[in-house]
């Protein structure tokens, strides 16, 4: 009887140690780099999780081929259509450029996937995209949707890949609003709100003497070089506070509702052995034609 | 814990992977794994509910980008509460078992909460008195349908 109940105290001992290690793991856990958390949720989703994440692609591209048939051949007719008058834009383009000798731009291309929300908690302004790195995806690049900037792409696997929407808290872009004045400048982030449904756009830092016309379109900048020049941001709102003389935030109305995104396009901006691959084809077809 | 125990906590855990991850139902599926977890402690030790809680919050965090650890430290301390439990109540009741999934998920998600970042996390009110308890009511049904349905035998023990 002596034996057993200095059993149990040992076993009890024992598991108070084990319990109070977990706890105190827990705790280095929260508070480890955002790198190394980064590693262990990535090194967990490529082993346990994958077949639940294979499911998961699978069920967004059976829901996307259910999609109406009428209003995706709607879409593309109307995406034919710009295109079609795009051409004479892009052409008159290419010879003003040429007139003042300016240099092409770099070019980039857009890569089609499917928005997927994960359900569990804490996942909250993350999505994964059904695109990777085969696709030529890289992180920090920018994920738009026909109506502008959904979100940045932060982890990229082999086939699918890992962002935030611009609800997340440490989401920011480099904004301008061109205005009869000229350009405003600022930085746009996120403000959170009561609700999440509440979340807005706050545009901060513009120069506290310039009146942005409520409405006006709020672009991406280009400066800092991660979200390309020219993507739609939303629209000037109604003045969200001054400092002391300084500068003005406005509230910008978001062009893309993170909720509603099922369907984005990454925004793949070609590296440097790529465009120099473009430029040998581009001299290669020169030649062939001024043999022709 | 025996082997219909242990294939049922299993089934819990892969089938809330499988709604929430997979089919992406989100809160739109009760909190299974918190139940497979409730389900799981009864039956080990203090040290082993803690460890299984550490493991489930783990799988749980792999998706968080904004409070990675939170999931880890709730469940942690809920499975080490679920093991220290079954040596305060013996309870069998209906009103015994829908109050202690009430509870155990109220309380997961009041400590995820406290130790979620500031920046990001929903307003208290909001979070733990309005959504927190309408999850905790369906885990509560679940876990009573759960009970009655595949571990009959066991609540009767």
């Amino acid at each position: 009887m002596v034996g057993q109940a200095s059993g149990g105290r040992k076993h009890r001992r024992r598991d108070f140690h084990i319990v109070l290690g977990l706890l105190l793991l827990s705790l280095i856990t929260i508070n480890l780099p955002f790198e190394a958390q980064r590693e262990i949720g990535n090194a967990l989703r490529e082993s346990v999780l994958r077949p639940f994440i294979e499911v998961q692609l699978m069920v967004a591209r059976t829901r996307a081929r259910a999609r109406d048939y009428l209003t995706v051949r709607a879409q593309l007719d109307s995406a034919l259509t710009f295109v079609a008058s795009a051409a004479t834009l892009a052409e008159e383009n290419r010879q003003i450029r040429d007139l003042l000798d300016l240099h092409e731009r770099s070019p980039s291309r857009l890569v089609a996937a499917s928005v997927i929300r994960s359900g569990t908690s804490g996942s909250s302004s993350v999505f994964r995209l059904d695109a990777g790195a085969g696709d030529g995806i890289r992180s920090f690049d920018a994920v738009v949707t026909a109506q502008g900037l959904l979100g940045q792409v932060q982890e990229v696997g082999p086939g699918s890949s890992m962002g935030y929407d611009w609800s997340h808290p440490d989401f920011r872009v480099s904004a301008m609003i061109v205005t009869n004045e000229g350009q405003a400048h600022g930085l746009v982030e996120a403000e959170r709100g009561q609700f999440r449904e509440q979340d807005r756009l706050v545009l901060r830092g513009t120069a506290f003497l310039s009146d942005l016309e409520p409405g006006a379109r709020v672009l991406t900048s280009g400066r800092g070089g991660v979200f390309p020049r020219g993507i739609l941001i939303g629209w000037v709102g109604e003045v969200a506070g001054a400092s002391a003389g300084w500068d003005i935030s406005y509230y910008i109305d978001p062009a893309v509702y993170p909720g509603a995104a099922t369907y984005a396009s990454v925004h793949v901006v070609m590296p440097a052995d790529t465009l120099q691959a473009v430029a040998n084809t581009a001299d290669s077809v020169a030649v062939a034609d001024a043999f022709r | 814990m025996n082997v219909r125990e242990a294939t049922v906590v299993a089934g819990l855990i892969v089938a809330h992977l499988l709604l929430r991850i997979g089919f992406g139902l989100q809160n739109a599926a009760p909190d299974l794994m918190l139940l497979a977890l409730l389900l799981a402690s009864r039956s080990l030790s203090l040290g082993g509910g803690a460890l299984v809680g550490f493991c489930l919050g783990l799988l749980e965090d792999a998706f968080s980008m904004l409070s990675f650890g939170a999931s880890v430290f709730a469940l942690t301390l809920v499975g080490t509460m679920g093991a220290q439990v079954r040596h305060m109540f013996v309870g069998r009741s209906i009103f015994f078992q829908s109050t202690y999934f009430f509870l155990a998920k109220w309380v997961r998600d009041l400590l995820a909460w406290l130790v979620s970042n500031p920046d990001s996390r929903d307003v208290f009110v909001d979070h733990v008195l309005i959504e927190s308890p309408v999850a905790a009511l369906y885990v509560a049904a679940a876990g009573l349908s759960v009970r009655y349905l595949f571990l009959k035998d066991s609540a009767r023990e």
